[in-house]
């Protein structure tokens, strides 16, 4: 026990510094899920039909396929067959960007498809393009009524970067932990610790967004349900 | 325009000196980063153990800088032939398998294949290999393709359980959800020494292997330079306080 206690903590700074990559994966998949994911609701909902159909199968890909299958297809698969050489941390992030892209385009056009639809039809009698009132009419209202929905993408995307610790060279929090419990050989130790950290990094991140939420609010407009 | 060439100029020239400075000195040694005591990854991050210290030291003998980059076991020879990584120096056992695709420098160490169980189990290696246990080795490894040849060569009946890792059967040993592990002798040995883990070795299953240094066929240029690395490296008395340092039974 006092053992454990004094391998977790010669080991904790190097483990941290997983944190950092753990936290770098998951805020780039984050962004890269919100920069694909908000065309691809507005595609899926406003979009002709060759664009809804593109999007449909987009989202069926990357919903219907497991995040390590697709890990070790970006890691091993392509990038061999291309000739590129992309690192553990790139591979991440595109798996995981992809694969939220897809996710994140659902919750958007939940939220696109809960206004009300005369709202579209007034900002077009009003002259604005149809892209006008996508942009500065309906993205604004939705995204806002997205956001408690978001948040959850932000944990699930968290919790399923453990899973790059099995592409080698990947450096992530669950990766250090098991090098350090196959040095040590004190496996209980080092999951908990990470258990720990990966706890520690949801909630500060949810209270993060929490902040948004509020910082964005617009009063007397409902979050999650406003006419 | 013209300085501003001037300046494209000059840079690329630098860019293209410091590719070819690195490339013709600089090596990535891919790992098994969960074999101790020939490959792991210290408290603080980096690289340690018996192959990376012998790999640094040759490289300082050669005149080469080498960095080590952990890998997945499983993945490391295509790693390897994808140019990701340019040799393993990581406890690799020589087999016609690996050798069908990569080239091995010569044999320098020489390892055992041992049968380890509870510290409290009567089994015997006989027990294991034809009493319907279960077995744990790791996947990936000449062990591994042995236990699975030979069962069905020799009519044993044990059932073999794939782990990721030696130290992850031993824990599943530990837990009794195996009746045995088969590895090799000086990460058995460095779990039982070192790490205090209750388990006994009761014997060998295998014919003994030889580690080499896994390298792209086409790199004849790094073969000869690891070769006389280790030819160096075995006349010094640097070899001998390796094996006292990382291996319990010094051998």
């Amino acid at each position: 026990m006092v053992d454990s206690l004094s391998n977790v903590i010669e080991a904790l700074p190097n483990i941290l510094a997983g944190g950092l990559v753990t936290v770098g994966i998951v805020l780039c998949s984050l962004s890269l899920g919100f920069v694909l994911g908000v065309p691809l609701a507005v595609g899926q909902v406003y979009g002709s039909k060759p664009a809804r159909g593109a999007v449909g199968v987009f989202v069926w890909f990357f919903r219907g396929t497991p995040i390590l299958v697709l890990l070790f297809l970006f890691y091993y698969g392509f990038p061999v067959a291309l000739g590129l050489d992309i690192s553990a941390f790139t591979a991440s992030c595109l798996v995981l960007g992809f694969a939220s892209a897809a996710y994140q385009s659902q919750i958007f056009r939940g939220s696109i498809q809960s206004l009300p639809q005369g709202q579209l039809k007034a900002a077009r009698a009003l002259g604005m393009t149809d892209g006008q009132s996508i942009l500065h009419i309906i993205l604004p209202q939705a995204l806002r009524l997205s956001i408690p929905g978001w948040t959850n993408e932000f944990s699930i995307l968290l919790k399923d970067s453990a899973l790059v610790f099995a592409l080698g060279g990947a450096q992530d929090v669950m990766a250090r932990s098991h090098f350090a419990a196959s040095r040590t050989h004190d496996p209980i130790a080092f999951y908990l610790t990470a258990g720990v950290l990966y706890y520690a990094i949801t909630l500060v991140g949810l209270r993060a967004l929490r902040q948004l939420e509020k910082k964005v609010y617009i009063p007397g407009y409902a979050a999650g349900g406003g006419v | 325009m013209r300085n501003r060439l001037k300046k494209l100029i000059f840079a690329c020239s630098i860019l293209a000196l410091s590719v070819t400075g690195a490339s013709a000195a600089s090596y990535i040694n891919g790992i098994d980063a969960n074999y101790p005591p020939f490959a792991y990854v210290d408290k603080s991050g980096n690289a340690a153990g018996f192959d990376v210290d012998a790999m640094n030291w040759i490289a300082k003998a050669m005149g080469f800088t080498i960095s080590h980059k952990p890998m997945d076991w499983n993945g490391i020879i295509p790693d390897l032939l994808a140019k990701k990584i340019d040799m393993v120096c990581s406890g690799m056992s020589i087999s016609p398998e690996r050798a069908a695709r990569v080239t091995f420098s010569e044999p320098y160490f020489t390892i055992r294949k041992v049968l380890v169980v509870s510290e409290k189990s009567a089994l015997t290696p006989d027990d294991i290999l034809k009493g319907k246990k279960r077995l744990g080795v790791q996947r990936g490894t000449n062990e591994a393709e042995w236990l699975a040849q030979h069962r069905d060569e020799n009519g044993w009946n044990y059932t073999l359980g794939y782990y990721d890792s030696a130290p992850m059967a031993v824990e599943d040993l530990l837990n009794g959800r195996i009746d045995a592990a088969g590895m090799d002798s000086a990460p058995a040995e460095d779990i039982m020494n070192r790490a205090k883990k209750p388990i006994k070795i009761i014997g060998e299953f295998a014919p003994a292997d030889d580690f080499g240094v896994a390298m792209r066929n086409e790199d004849t240029e790094l073969h000869a330079i690891i070769n006389e690395g280790f030819k160096k490296l075995k006349a010094d008395p640097y070899w001998e306080e390796l094996q006292k340092k990382y291996l319990s039974d010094g051998k």
